[in-house]
């Protein structure tokens, strides 16, 4: 077995739901084959079982001792057998489920990564969700299940062959027996579906109410109503509860049909040879074997079924997956290039002068968002970088000379320092100068083991003001030619707020700078304002010049003071 | 950082807890029980019936085949039918003692001691809400029937032999010490082992959320390749986890199979040897024979389930660990003559040694409105959650008519004093049940009003269920500022005559924010409102202003009499309002 994760994945065939699940198996068809292999080796060995333990009963019967130990060791030695192809079909079942299971997290990460801002458009976390939750699973079943099940059919061939040879009466019995007691249970399979799915569905809802009541509950218990929210979520989980014996109703049924329709073909099976052997025509040793044979066939039957349900759940996990790696990203770039300079968008007239740092203060903050979205590139525009035609560069290059930091640009999961400093180049002073910058410095000291703690999901445990002071430093870190902030303050105090915007002016001296924000704390200290309205600049100037010469600015920035 | 606040519950407490619940339904549990038994029993005559029908040929005794195969397929008719109740007794019980237990954990939840809600978050008591209560699911529903099947069925089974031949029960004992030692050898392992696998399974599948829902900002700070070296990373973790519980397995499943297939083959031989000697009837070795055989199901099912058992007690200790958080309030006797509410030298710290709030002292006189600023981190947040009884102080007092708030019951502090911080969170339900959470006797006409107070009367009418929308996750979206809109809603209907607001309009547009925060003043005029405040006009609007600074109140006075005196407010005025403080009017 070679170590996991593969380097590269490779590339996916999506042309359709089955070819990605035949692309798997084709990127791991030695593994595949083996496990098929011992598969097949498993279940022969099981198959052959009843036939020797039938010898053993017949050399008890002549009393024969000799015989005996030969067919008991015999016996032993196909236990051995048993034990070694079982656990190797283990081994390469496990292997085969999380190689392909790997691989379709692998190829779906690179996708996404590769897609970046196209992908939440197109997307709903709840498909995200499961992709990561149920699919990557489903595939690898589905990986897993084809050792087991081509191995099933090999041994039900097997044991029909051995009683055919017997007696064809019998082996067709087993034949045509066999298919119709697998088939003799699907009329339960669907309402078990169904009411599965209605638990399913209850059971979700009822999480979803417990976590409800969980992110909620400093609300409840600041201001009560405790009772009304358990005697609700007694009322959904009483619900779950019906839904789950409603379930068990079928699934008791449908236990009990394995029992009885297997049993029918035992009874039949285990009469026939009965008669056979009271005629003389076999041995009795294998009536006792002709009653095995039929037990034996429940198993590869069972595996039958389970294939049948796990290779159409894997279909349907793969055309989840196949309809993320078959999304293209919005925008595309070119090969020019450009020596930097001004930054202009010509629909809004907003231009950022190279060093200053510019503040776009717009009356419908929307307005401001577009205007960003535009000079980064997120969005179609007529953009002018110095000379060039912003969308002539190639993409690559535009994300590394102008950064766009909205409040919605997540924090990763893992070491503080890291996740600060994304290109790993900062020195320690670096990076205390940018917290310093973000007034975020006493984030970092009041954490354990300070800029090594982890982050943890996500950086949710930080506040909301904390997490946009850690924004900002990260993206203070990145240290691009042009910085895009949108609305780098809106959760943080009066206090901290001053003190950020005197500070960044210093952290980007000599860089060029945007920050799109209506607080007059900020707006005081750039170098220059762009008003916008109706997604236009109206007015510029100062802070000072704008709050004595435009009323309308005033007005916006003043928060209806006065 | 994601730390585990709570406790856990000890073993001890998790075996109790257990042995409680199993016997809590003492007669479902008999006849469920009783049930899978007899279909064991059922299960069992088959090979016996065989038995007797390879002895009776081997003595040329006549025999019906015709009686004999309706007879095993009569029994097998009855097994099915037993385990069919058999399996749906169960199952009812199973369902009824698991909504019990998640009921009472949610309970136990609801029943946490403010202060712990307070400080501990969200996230663990999220991960035991969802994560533990779906596995101890599992192990309720699948692992505790199974496994108490498996060992009903096994004692039956053992039971037979020993009926057919207690002779021929010998060769079986030769496989309990491999099964044994080797299973114990893996139990001792194996749970460390899982709960590391799922972990890095999960930490896996985070970290492709992670990737998908941050795509953005992938792209913005270009982390393609970081977030690749992270997915690799990840499965290569996942990779190691799974390899080590492969490992113990590779181990220990040969084991037990040896362990199944030694019974048979010693009781064909040992069977021939006896029935040689003429000690055990024939029927009698092939009866043990498959009985041997018919023992590796029971078997198998019962260890493949141990260790899920193992997972499920874990989970259990998280879920009942929630009921071993102390409480932090002892109801005391005295009453409260007034409203007024003092804080005298309070000192507080999170952290032992590491005081927050150093020797504050604050009377806020009934009816008063009082703002708090400062930089963040100077403790205006503490203080308020002193101020709204949520802590006790480690020195000093907070009173409230002369009476620690933390010595009030906690339906009564709520009366008194109520904090509605900017986290804002909109219940699963109707817009209605989201308000009435405050007052669930409250009149639509009361309902109405509080709504007005909060400027967001207009915007609800206009949906089209008005107060029937259904709200929170999947329901109609309602955005932060809204949120808080009702938020402080609720506080109007919980109407206590002391209100701590910490931040509660930060999200609210700015322009928007100051009329809300007017309609609401005069809704409140007479309460006592304490609001910690992001913008400054809160200040300003305020009877007096507190600076709070590195855990002390610095400047203490009406906003006038602040700027006037030149101090740190007085330059923050300046800078935010863009004009000279004493040319505002």
């Amino acid at each position: 077995m070679r170590s996991l994760p593969e380097a590269d994945p490779g590339v996916p065939d999506i042309r359709s739901p089955l070819r990605y699940l035949w692309w798997n198996a084709r990127r791991q068809t030695p593994s595949l084959l083996a496990g098929i292999g011992f598969a097949t080796l498993w279940w022969l060995v099981q198959a052959l079982m009843p036939a020797v333990l039938g010898k053993g009963i017949d050399a008890v019967t002549a009393k024969d001792s000799r015989a005996l130990v030969l067919w008991a060791s015999i016996l032993f030695g196909l236990g051995l057998l048993q034990a070694f192809t079982g656990i190797m079909r283990h081994r390469m079942a496990v292997y085969n489920w999380l190689a392909a299971a790997y691989r379709t997290v692998q190829v779906t990460a690179r996708q996404a990564a590769r897609l970046g801002a196209t992908l939440p458009k197109r997307l709903s976390t709840g498909e995200v969700v499961s992709v990561g939750n149920s699919d990557i699973a489903h595939i690898g079943s589905s990986m897993d299940i084809l050792l087991r099940g081509v191995g099933s059919v090999v041994a039900i061939v097997t044991v029909t062959v051995i009683l055919i040879s017997t007696s064809l009466p019998l082996g067709l019995l087993v034949l045509f027996g066999v298919p119709l007691m697998a088939v003799a249970v699907g009329p339960l399979l669907k309402p078990l579906h169904r009411r599965q799915a209605r638990q399913r569905e209850l059971t979700g809802d009822l999480s979803t109410r417990a976590a409800d009541i969980v992110a909620g509950l400093r609300v409840l218990r600041g201001i009560g109503g405790e009772q009304v929210f358990a005697g609700r979520y007694r009322d959904g989980s009483q619900q779950v509860r019906r839904a789950g014996v409603r379930v068990a109703g079928v699934e008791s049924v449908l236990e009990g049909a394995q029992i009885v329709l297997p049993g029918l073909l035992i009874a039949v099976v285990t009469g026939i040879g009965a008669s056979f052997a009271v005629d003389g025509k076999i041995p009795t040793g294998q009536l006792v074997s002709f009653y095995l044979y039929a037990v034996f066939l429940i198993g590869p039957l069972r595996t039958l079924t389970e294939m049948a349900d796990k290779l159409t759940k894997g279909h349907v996990a793969a055309g989840r997956v196949i309809r993320i790696l078959s999304m293209e990203p919005d925008l595309t770039g070119g090969t020019g290039s450009s020596a930097g300079g001004v930054l202009r968008d010509s629909y809004s007239g907003v231009t950022l002068q190279p060093g200053w740092l510019t503040a776009v203060a717009a009356n419908a903050p929307e307005d401001a968002i577009a205007i960003a979205d535009r000079l980064g590139r997120y969005a179609e525009g007529d953009v002018m970088f110095g000379a060039t035609d912003l969308s002539l560069l190639p993409m690559e290059e535009v994300r590394a000379r102008i950064v766009v930091a909205d409040n919605g640009a997540r924090l990763f999961t893992g070491p503080l320092r890291d996740e600060l400093d994304v290109r790993g180049t900062a020195s320690d002073e670096e990076v205390w100068q940018a917290l310093q910058a973000a007034c975020a410095e006493d984030i970092v000291e009041a954490l354990p083991d300070g800029l090594s703690s982890m982050v943890a999901e996500a950086g949710r445990e930080f506040s909301g003001g904390q997490q946009q002071r850690l924004r900002l430093v990260r993206a203070l870190l990145a240290d691009p030619e042009v910085l895009i902030l949108v609305e780098p303050t809106s959760a943080v105090d009066a206090h901290t707020e001053a003190r950020i915007a005197e500070r960044l002016a210093k952290a980007r001296a000599g860089r060029t700078t945007m920050v799109c924000t209506t607080s007059p704390l900020v707006l005081d200290r750039t170098d220059h304002v762009l008003y916008v309205e109706g997604g236009r600049v109206l007015a510029e100037g100062t802070h000072r010049q704008l709050l004595d010469d435009s009323p309308a600015y005033a007005a916006t920035v003043t928060r209806g003071e006065g | 950082m994601a730390r585990e606040i709570l406790p856990v519950a000890d073993r001890k407490q998790v075996r109790a807890y257990a042995r409680r619940l199993t016997l809590r339904y003492p007669r479902q549990l008999a006849i469920a029980l009783a049930l899978h038994g007899l279909a064991a029993v059922a299960g069992l005559v088959v090979p016996w019936q065989l038995g007797q029908l390879v002895q009776d040929l081997q003595y040329g005794v006549t025999v019906n085949v015709a009686v004999v195969a309706a007879a095993i397929g009569g029994f097998l008719l009855l097994q099915g039918a037993l385990v069919r109740f058999a399996v749906l007794a169960s199952a009812r019980l199973g369902e009824k003692v698991l909504a019990e237990l998640r009921e009472e954990f949610v309970d136990r939840v609801l029943g946490l001691p403010l202060s712990t809600v307070e400080r501990a978050g969200a996230g663990d008591l999220i991960t035991r809400t969802s994560r533990d209560v779906d596995s101890l699911s599992r192990t309720v529903r699948h692992a505790v029937p199974e496994t108490l099947i498996a060992l009903v069925t096994f004692l039956i089974t053992i039971g037979a032999l020993l009926l057919v031949s207690p002779l021929l029960m010998l060769p079986m004992l030769i496989a309990g010490p491999v099964i044994w030692v080797s299973t114990r050898w893996y139990l001792q392992r194996a749970r460390d082992g899982y709960l590391r696998e799922n972990a890095a399974y999960a930490d896996m599948t985070e970290g492709l959320a992670e990737t998908v829902e941050g795509a953005r900002a992938v792209e913005a700070l270009r982390l393609q390749e970081r977030r690749r070296a992270r997915t690799d990373g990840d499965i290569g973790s996942s990779f190691a986890a799974e390899s080590y519980t492969l490992g113990l397995r590779t181990r220990w499943y040969p084991a037990v199979e040896l362990g199944y297939v030694i019974p048979v083959v010693a009781t064909v031989l040992v069977g021939g040897l006896f029935y040689t000697n003429g000690w055990v009837a024939l029927s009698q070795v092939a009866t043990a024979t498959l009985y041997a055989q018919q023992l590796i199901d029971p078997l198998d099912r019962f260890l493949m389930w141990i260790d899920e058992l193992q997972v499920g007690g874990a989970s259990m200790a998280r879920l009942l660990g929630v009921a071993n958080v102390p409480d932090d309030r002892v109801a005391g006797s005295s009453q409260p003559s007034g409203e007024l509410l003092e804080a005298d030298d309070v000192r507080y710290a999170y952290r032992e040694g590491r005081d927050v709030l150093h020797g504050v002292s604050l009377t806020v006189r009934p009816g008063e409105r009082l703002a708090m600023v400062g930089p963040s981190g100077a403790g205006k947040s503490t203080l308020g959650r002193l101020l709204a009884g949520i802590h006790g102080p480690r020195t000093g007092s907070v009173t409230v008519g002369g009476t620690p708030l933390v010595d009030l019951p906690l339906d009564d502090l709520r009366g008194h004093v109520a904090l509605v911080t900017q986290e804002h969170h909109v219940f699963k339900g109707t817009l209605r049940d989201n308000l009435l959470i405050a007052r669930p006797d409250a009149a639509d006409d009361a309902v109405r009003q509080a709504l007005d107070a909060v400027d967001a009367l207009a915007w609800v009418l206009a949906l089209p269920q008005g107060l029937e929308t259904e709200v929170g996750s999947g329901g109609h979206a309602v955005s932060p500022a809204h949120a808080q809109q009702l938020a402080l809603a609720r506080l109007v209907l919980a109407d206590p005559h002391t209100l701590v607001l910490d931040e509660a309009t930060s999200l609210i547009d700015p322009r928007a924010a100051r009329n809300l925060e007017r309609s609401l003043a005069a809704v409140l005029d007479g309460r006592t409102v304490i609001a910690i405040a992001h913008r400054l006009y809160t200040a300003h609007d305020a009877d007096r202003v507190a600076v709070v600074e590195d855990g002390r109140i610095t400047e203490l006075g009406p906003h006038e009499e602040l700027v006037a005196r030149g101090g740190s407010y007085a330059a923050l005025w300046t800078s935010w309002h863009g004009t000279p403080a004493d040319t505002h009017s």
